[in-house]
């Protein structure tokens, strides 16, 4: 999704009185799925729109913008490191690190 | 009007601008999630408050936005603020709306092109054939004449022959575009080139035209001859042209 359509798609979502978190990359070390910028939102239902960066590291995004949605509402700057260990089944291998901002619209 | 209201505004009117977020502060004064919108005429939305930090921001975020780099700043201890530039959709104009225009539409509408298609055949720019395009049928010149074009356009010109790529450039290449590629054989694209210097067009600005056009994937069938012209749109896009002219030239192409 470009930038136009998420910010298209949280007024939507808005206007529909649905409440939703902007997760946004705004650091990245070493090797990252996406680049800094790279924007995903996450419905109050677990939906999600965009990406930051496909499996990697979006289970982490979307407990943390669910936490923010049903209970802190405040936003979060969260740590994503991709470096497990490459025999981990299912597991995030690209090497580096990344922090994404995570805050409710 | 709400921050994400105005920001949504700006982007649909095609502005370039940061959005400055507050990510880490130790500061109550400036609060986490804390949003300012700089614009490129150095005008700035919202803020954080203090003149001086809002100065220190507008800088940085001018800067940003000249380099296009999204990052990190720390404009006061404790206080670390990420820059997003947001900017203009790239646009890709498809001169000729024949069997690659099809496919090449689809693919740039997916990766995040807002796409125009102009023919002047009526049952070829014809709106079912290009979903979610803007769909001229028109005279090439006449459509082009008019048609604003900058450093976030991008054109493909691939028309049903050369008389009318001709028409085309003649109208492109007096304007700014972020890529102009053409579509076609040695000898055609030759043809061509020559027809445009003699109705004037300078050598430097035709060497600046992508021709053969697209990415050197061994690309056959209309599908994969687009996706080529996909690929080397994407390279420019992230990359720059510079880029783009390496791999073309490291199988020899456009030496």
């Amino acid at each position: 999704m470009t930038d136009k359509e998420i910010f298209q798609k949280i007024m939507e979502l808005k206007n529909r009185g649905l409440p939703v978190c902007l997760a946004t990359i705004v650091e990245a070390v070493g090797s990252t799925p996406r680049e800094v910028g790279a924007k995903m939102l996450v419905c109050v239902d677990g939906t999600l729109y965009g990406s930051v960066g496909g499996g990697c590291g979006e289970d982490q995004v979307r407990s943390a913008a669910l936490r923010c949605l049903l209970a802190t509402k405040k936003p979060e700057l969260l740590e994503v490191r991709l470096t497990d260990d490459l025999g981990t089944k299912g597991g995030d291998v690209c090497g580096g690190t990344m922090r994404i901002f995570v805050e409710p619209m | 009007m709400e921050a994400i209201a105005r920001i949504a505004e700006l982007i649909q009117n095609g502005e370039t601008f940061c959005l400055a977020t507050v990510v880490e502060s130790s500061d109550s004064n400036v609060p986490v999630g804390r949003k300012a919108i700089v614009l490129k005429d150095e005008s700035i939305e919202g803020g954080f408050g203090a003149d001086q930090l809002n100065t220190r921001i507008r800088d940085l975020a001018l800067n940003a936005i000249k380099g296009n780099v999204r990052r990190i700043v720390e404009p006061e201890s404790g206080v670390r603020v990420f820059l997003d530039v947001l900017s203009e959709e790239s646009r890709l104009l498809v001169c000729g709306a024949g069997h690659i225009a099809v496919p090449l539409a689809r693919f740039a509408c997916q990766v995040g092109f807002r796409v125009t298609v102009l023919d002047d055949r009526e049952d070829f720019a014809h709106p079912s054939r290009f979903p979610d395009c803007d769909v001229i049928a028109e005279d090439f010149t006449t459509a082009l004449r008019d048609m604003p074009l900058g450093t976030s356009s991008y054109v493909v010109v691939i028309t049903r022959g050369h008389e009318h790529d001709v028409d085309c450039l003649g109208e492109i290449l007096k304007k700014g575009a972020a890529y102009v590629g053409l579509i076609g054989s040695r000898r055609r694209v030759r043809i061509v080139l020559e027809g445009l210097e003699n109705v004037g067009i300078s050598r430097k600005r035709l060497q600046e035209v992508f021709t053969p056009i697209g990415l050197p994937i061994g690309a056959e069938s209309p599908d994969e001859i687009a996706l080529s012209i996909i690929s080397e749109l994407v390279c420019v896009r992230r990359k720059g042209a510079a880029q783009a002219r390496i791999l073309r030239k490291a199988v020899g192409i456009g030496l």
